[in-house]
């Protein structure tokens, strides 16, 4: 998951966990005994597969594991200048020990990273985790199916957008010059500008959010939601439950589980707000509101050329993140053998 | 499509909606307007900001001025910003750069992605579990921006279009839902192909791609849609600005409202409206996504499920 | 101004370039991280500066050019001014030979604005004067940081990198002393005769171009004076009979009476510029003009009761709703231009050389429009207290890795681009190729749209002659700029540090980045003055305290500039 990628993996992420639809593909048929044969025998019968999989490994290799070495710098007084290369930089760079990891902690801008972080992360798990649940409840609802193919493409939409054509189009409605405020002159009141607000930043950023990929969230629960049988409606009706109770004795239930991983799964990815989209916005609102633990690696790295230091705050978010992950698994691996999993 | 209707009696026309069962009672008046309400100003929430950029991509300077900046209701059309913008200037390079790198870059990952999946697809072939460890362990960790930065600096990517693909080339997240598709596809075709004497290469690109399009179609777009949204790799990688693609260009020139290479005095002066012209720019970036997004809508649902499969 | 000026300021940029003026005219236009600067020389054990001693056996000879007398020369740390008209049938030639020897030369620099098409007519016309294939690599000027860190961390640097003093922060100084070459052994003493116009550069600037011990820049000089003016749009001003204010309250009086944000109309931009100005702050571009010794104790510009009672004045200018709600957006405002001529607001700071910029931009669509330098007032009605800024702000550095071939060719575009005000290769750098980027009216040459679009940064932003203002199609302008800095500069005086390149210390040089982001933050009322008390005491705390002694040690060593 490098920082490239966590946008598109972190959603696709959260899908990836939910085996809701997965149906017949796990219990796959295509096992190869492997039990009595030598491992010679198995190379030579299993060595195009191992071909085919080569590119891959070596590019995982290089771009995702072979980084890891490099943390060495979080340890250093890292001068990228001495050398015309980062690795003999490297080598020759003096070894300052915990140093960075003293003035991380010292830091007030780390601090305040950290806090903006997580309510950032809080309020996107208020505000935007319940809209695709609700979405799809109403999607769900409609029964004209080309009103529902409409409605998804509309919906869908948003997601593949850039993250920088977002924010262009939010900076057209809520900017100082946005359509909003141009409203708001012309009728004789003050202009607005929501998109240099630093108080109302934290909604911005959910606001966008919810934008971009509330209508894509739905898809989760659209499959969990055609997984329930018919049959239970139809019981349930006949035993005279109206509209409402249908959904909050069949459909709810059906989509517990869902949620429950999916809410798991999101906090162990809580450090993690939107890096390229606040990365973005970090120069409107100033650094007090919008700066959460990625783009002050960013800062004080790239921007600072402190790279010892942004590397060891770096160090600190992926090593909590590491933890937060795997406990998040473990707790949606429980759930998961007792009720999303149907083997 | 959706869900429910995967078993429709009939398929239903344009308007009318399908025979609802006979114990669910009819729908209220109020209930089908609030629902309608409700999914109407999703869609408005949407599509209405869209409007605007196009329609204002659209103005004339005039228009724009009359409007007071940004316009909704359109006055006449004209084409003069795209003109100005496609004449051969920065954003027609950055377009074409764009649009090279979302190509050759989707052909490598879907490349990649569709061999490694299919290397993987059989349970119990050597190597098989280690691999798939090593490609499902970077799901929970990152080495973090700074080392993977240095790295990609000390490989010399640094101005280079390499650094744009291949750092992000693999979702390892994609290659589960192609290989978890793979695995479904009946053992009884493949073990008959291969006692045709077919090799894998060859099971792969006639029995197995073929039987996959939909989900080849789902991935290509996620991959394609990665590629030409990404801005951050060449903000960091690339130094020379002639080399910049459209999303840069476009933070460049929307978010940080400057003029394209070439066309500042025009602006300056008053012979182009710089609204338009940023306006312009957002539609070009937005237009493949949204053209092309709908056609593969259909096998979302199915290329964003099948993945699931333990590993 | 400076020759610069001309061709910088058609960059019509929102940060309005300031070439080789004031270093803190950047950070007024574009928010630049000014207080980031940083003198350049030394990574570890090499910060500090040079000692006057070593100096003199580095510095290249001073040999003044008189190719055209000035109008107005230079006092009180002003440019010398052109006035009269210029007869551009006789122009002088001051390269009698083409240096060049036709190799090709990268050059990455910052731009403001919007950069022409490679290759074009300007750019073609210029190599061919000097001989040399320069290949312009056009950065944006405000977030040239943020390249500059990895370009000089790559294997791959450009023959020759443009650096400003204030993108000095971080590890950047240790880059300069590391991948740049020294230019000592082509310019040192007497060798530097050999291009005649380098050798007319002032001595100031060239001792500022002193890093690590070593001569490696080549400098733009400039003049002392600062460099932000509060421009205003005197056509309005005379139409409505608003006075000039003459202090902080009769400004306030002057910015309510104006504004009225219901027919689009606002008195002014971020005024924070001029109210550290107007109050007596200390110079915020370069870190050591932070520091004054005062009783025989360094102050740094951030302890001082001035700066909150500025910080405070301008905070009250948000808050009475007298600034352009543009101002809110920060780095991120558009180009002031468009709304300064459609009469948006009437008043913003900026760096001198938009005077005439903004004047040439409108000349030919509207006529009335007429811009004009305010002088700046005492906020108690008494004379203000100015601070100089340094005598060289930006400097051009050459690969260590270049071969003496590139090196001479590097050179040769310098002592083009060098030449002083009434030679063909001035015109040629400022105004580009006659009946292509300038056509000639009564004489006078005006630019072309061609020019206006061609003709700006690049070829400027290399080296360039002693702080010149000339502008041949507005000479009432460059009148009044060079007045205005004469008078301005009556009442500007240097601070300790005042010409010395001096490196902090690397464990410093971040310290104190985060100021300019809290003033805005205060001036637009998102954080409060009692915030900024904190921050310095935290400062303090950080290594400020350590900073001042480290700082007291140079002055003991090196005595001081100051007047």
């Amino acid at each position: 998951m490098s920082h490239s990628t966590v946008p598109r993996s972190r959603a696709e992420a959260e899908t990836e966990k939910t085996p809701v639809a997965s149906g017949g593909a796990a219990g796959s048929p295509q096992k190869r005994p492997s039990g009595k044969l030598s491992l010679r025998l198995r190379l030579r019968r299993d060595r195009v597969l191992l071909l085919m999989t080569l590119p891959a490994v070596v590019l995982v290799l290089v771009f995702n594991y072979l980084p890891i070495l490099g943390n060495v710098v979080a340890f250093q007084d890292y001068d990228p200048y001495i050398s015309d290369n980062g690795i003999v930089s490297m080598l020759n760079s003096p070894f300052v020990g915990m140093e960075n990891f003293q003035r991380i902690f010292e830091d007030s801008a780390f601090w305040n990273a950290v806090q903006n972080t997580l309510v950032l992360f809080s309020l996107q798990l208020v505000l935007f985790f319940p809209i695709p649940i609700l979405l799809a409840l109403l999607i769900n609802s409609v029964v004209r199916p080309r009103v529902r193919a409409v409605a998804q493409a509309v919906l869908y939409l948003p997601h593949f957008f850039s993250w920088v054509l977002v924010i262009a189009v939010f900076q057209q409605i809520f900017g100082g010059a946005g359509i909003l405020s141009q409203l708001l002159r012309q009728h004789g009141y003050n202009g607005l500008d929501i998109m240099t607000d630093p108080n109302t930043f934290p909604l911005l950023i959910t606001a966008e959010s919810v934008w971009k990929d509330a209508g894509w969230g739905i898809i989760v629960f659209l499959a969990a939601l055609a997984s329930v049988s018919p049959d239970l409606y139809e019981a349930a009706a006949m035993d005279g439950a109206g509209r409402w109770r249908r959904m909050w004795h069949v459909t709810l239930p059906a989509l517990r589980p869902v949620i429950a991983l999916l809410l798991v799964l999101r906090v162990g990815d809580a450090l993690t707000v939107g890096f390229e989209q606040i990365l973005l916005q970090r120069d409107a609102v100033g650094p007090g509101a919008a700066e959460v633990l990625d783009t002050f690696v960013w800062w004080n790295g790239v921007r600072n050329q402190d790279f010892g230091y942004a590397a060891a705050a770096g160090l600190i978010k992926g090593v909590v993140s590491i933890g937060l992950v795997l406990a998040a698994n473990k707790v949606a691996h429980l759930m998961g053998e007792q009720g999303v999993y149907k083997k | 499509m959706s869900a429910v209707i995967d078993k429709p009696v009939k398929e239903p026309g344009w308007w009318e909606a399908p025979p609802r069962p006979s114990w669910e009672e009819d729908p209220s008046r109020a209930g089908l307007a609030g629902k309608g309400l409700a999914l109407s100003l999703a869609c408005l929430a949407i599509l209405f900001p869209l409007w605007i950029v196009v329609v204002t991509s659209l103005s004339s300077r005039k228009t724009i001025d009359e409007a007071g900046g940004l316009v909704m209701v359109p006055k006449g059309i004209t084409f003069v910003a795209y003109k100005e913008l496609l004449s051969g200037g920065q954003v027609t390079r950055a377009a074409i750069i764009s649009v090279l790198v979302t190509l050759v870059g989707t052909l490598f990952s879907m490349t990649v992605s569709v061999l490694c999946a299919y290397g993987l697809s059989r349970i119990g072939s050597l190597g098989h579990r280690w691999i798939l460890m090593t490609l499902l362990a970077t799901m929970f960790f990152s080495a973090g921006l700074i080392p993977t930065y240095l790295l990609v600096q000390s490989l010399g990517l640094t101005d280079s279009y390499l650094a744009l693909i291949l750092p992000s080339a693999l979702s390892v997240f994609n290659i589960l839902v192609l290989r978890g598709f793979f695995m479904g596809i009946s053992q009884e075709l493949i073990d008959s192909a291969r006692i045709d004497g077919a090799g894998d290469f060859r099971i792969l690109w006639q029995i197995v791609m073929p039987l996959s399009r939909a989900v080849l179609a789902v991935i290509t777009l996620f991959y394609a849609v990665g590629y030409w949204s990404a801005w951050f790799n060449a903000s960091l990688y690339l130094n020379d600005q002639d080399m910049m693609p459209l999303q840069n260009v476009m933070i460049q020139l929307v978010q940080k409202q400057e003029a394209p290479v070439g066309l500042g005095q025009a602006i300056k002066t008053g012979q182009l409206s710089g609204l338009a012209v940023q306006m312009a720019v957002m539609v070009m970036a937005l237009l493949p996504v949204a053209v092309l997004s709908p056609f593969v809508q259909r096998h979302f649902k199915k290329g964003m499920l099948t993945g699931a499969v333990k590993g | 101004m400076t020759p610069n000026a001309a061709s910088a300021s058609s960059g019509p940029s929102r940060r309005s370039f300031l070439a080789s003026t004031a270093v803190a005219t950047a950070a007024v236009a574009g928010g630049m991280p000014l207080l980031a600067a940083c003198g350049g020389s030394g990574s570890g054990s090499r910060d500090g500066t040079t000692s006057a001693k070593d100096a003199k056996k580095i510095l290249p000879a001073y040999v003044a050019s008189n190719v055209v007398k000035p109008d107005i020369p230079a006092r009180n740390g002003s440019a010398i001014g052109f006035t009269s008209k210029l007869d551009l049938a006789t122009l002088k030639t001051s390269v009698t030979k083409k240096l060049g020897k036709g190799g090709k030369v990268t050059i990455m620099s910052p731009f403001w604005g919007s950069p022409p098409k490679q290759n074009n007519a300007y750019y073609r016309a210029m190599n061919d004067l000097i001989g040399v294939d320069v290949v312009w690599q056009n950065q944006d000027g405000n977030t040239y940081d943020q390249k500059l860190g990895a370009v000089l961390a790559s294997s791959d640097i450009p023959d020759v990198v443009v650096v400003p003093g204030w993108n000095m922060n971080g590890k950047i100084p240790s880059a300069i002393i590391n991948k740049f070459a020294d230019l000592g052994p082509y310019l040192s003493g007497d060798a530097v005769k050999e291009y005649p116009n380098l050798a007319a550069i002032p001595t100031d600037a060239w001792q500022r171009s002193l890093f690590g011990g070593k001569l490696r820049g080549l400098p733009q000089p400039a003049p002392y004076v600062p460099g932000i003016v509060p421009l205003y749009r005197k056509d309005i001003f005379d139409k409505e009979g608003y006075e000039i204010p003459r202090s902080a309250d009769e400004f306030m009086a002057l910015a309510k009476e104006i504004t009225n944000a219901k027919a689009k109309r606002w008195a002014c931009l971020d005024m924070k510029w001029t109210a550290f100005q107007t109050f007596g702050v200390l110079s915020g571009s370069e870190k050591p003009l932070w520091w004054n010794l005062v009783d025989g104790k360094l102050v740094c510009r951030i302890e001082t009761e001035e700066y909150l009672e500025a910080l405070e004045w301008a905070r009250k200018l948000f808050a009475a709703g007298v600034v352009h709600p543009d101002s809110e957006l920060g780095k991120n405002a558009p180009d002031p231009g468009p709304k300064f001529a459609a009469g948006e607001f009437l008043i913003y700071p900026n760096n001198i050389t938009q005077w005439w910029s903004r004047t040439a931009e409108q000349a030919t669509q509207n006529p009335e429009f007429k811009v004009w330098g305010m002088d700046i007032w005492g906020h108690d009605g008494g004379n203000p207290h100015l601070w100089a800024d340094q005598p060289a702000g930006i400097f051009a550095f050459v690969n260590k890795n270049a071969s003496e071939s590139v090196i001479r060719d590097v050179l040769a575009v310098a002592n083009v681009t060098a030449a002083p005000y009434g030679t063909k290769e001035y015109m040629m750098t400022n105004y580009g190729a006659e009946g292509t980027h300038y056509t000639l009216k009564d004489g006078v040459p005006v630019k072309t749209d061609k020019g206006n679009n061609e003709v700006m940064n690049a070829y400027v932003m290399v080296a360039s002659p002693a702080a010149t203002l000339a502008h041949p199609d507005f000479p009432d302008v460059a009148k009044g700029q060079v007045m205005w800095q004469q008078r301005m500069g009556a009442f500007t005086k240097k601070s300790s540090f005042w010409g010395m390149q001096i490196t902090e210390p690397g464990r410093y040089t971040n310290l104190g980045n985060d100021f300019e982001q809290l003033e805005d933050d205060i001036t637009r009322g998102r954080k409060k003055i009692s915030d900024m008390q904190q921050a310095v005491s935290d400062w303090k705390s950080k290594g400020g305290d350590k900073l001042r002694d480290w700082y007291m040690k140079i002055l003991d060593e090196n005595g001081s500039a100051a007047s």
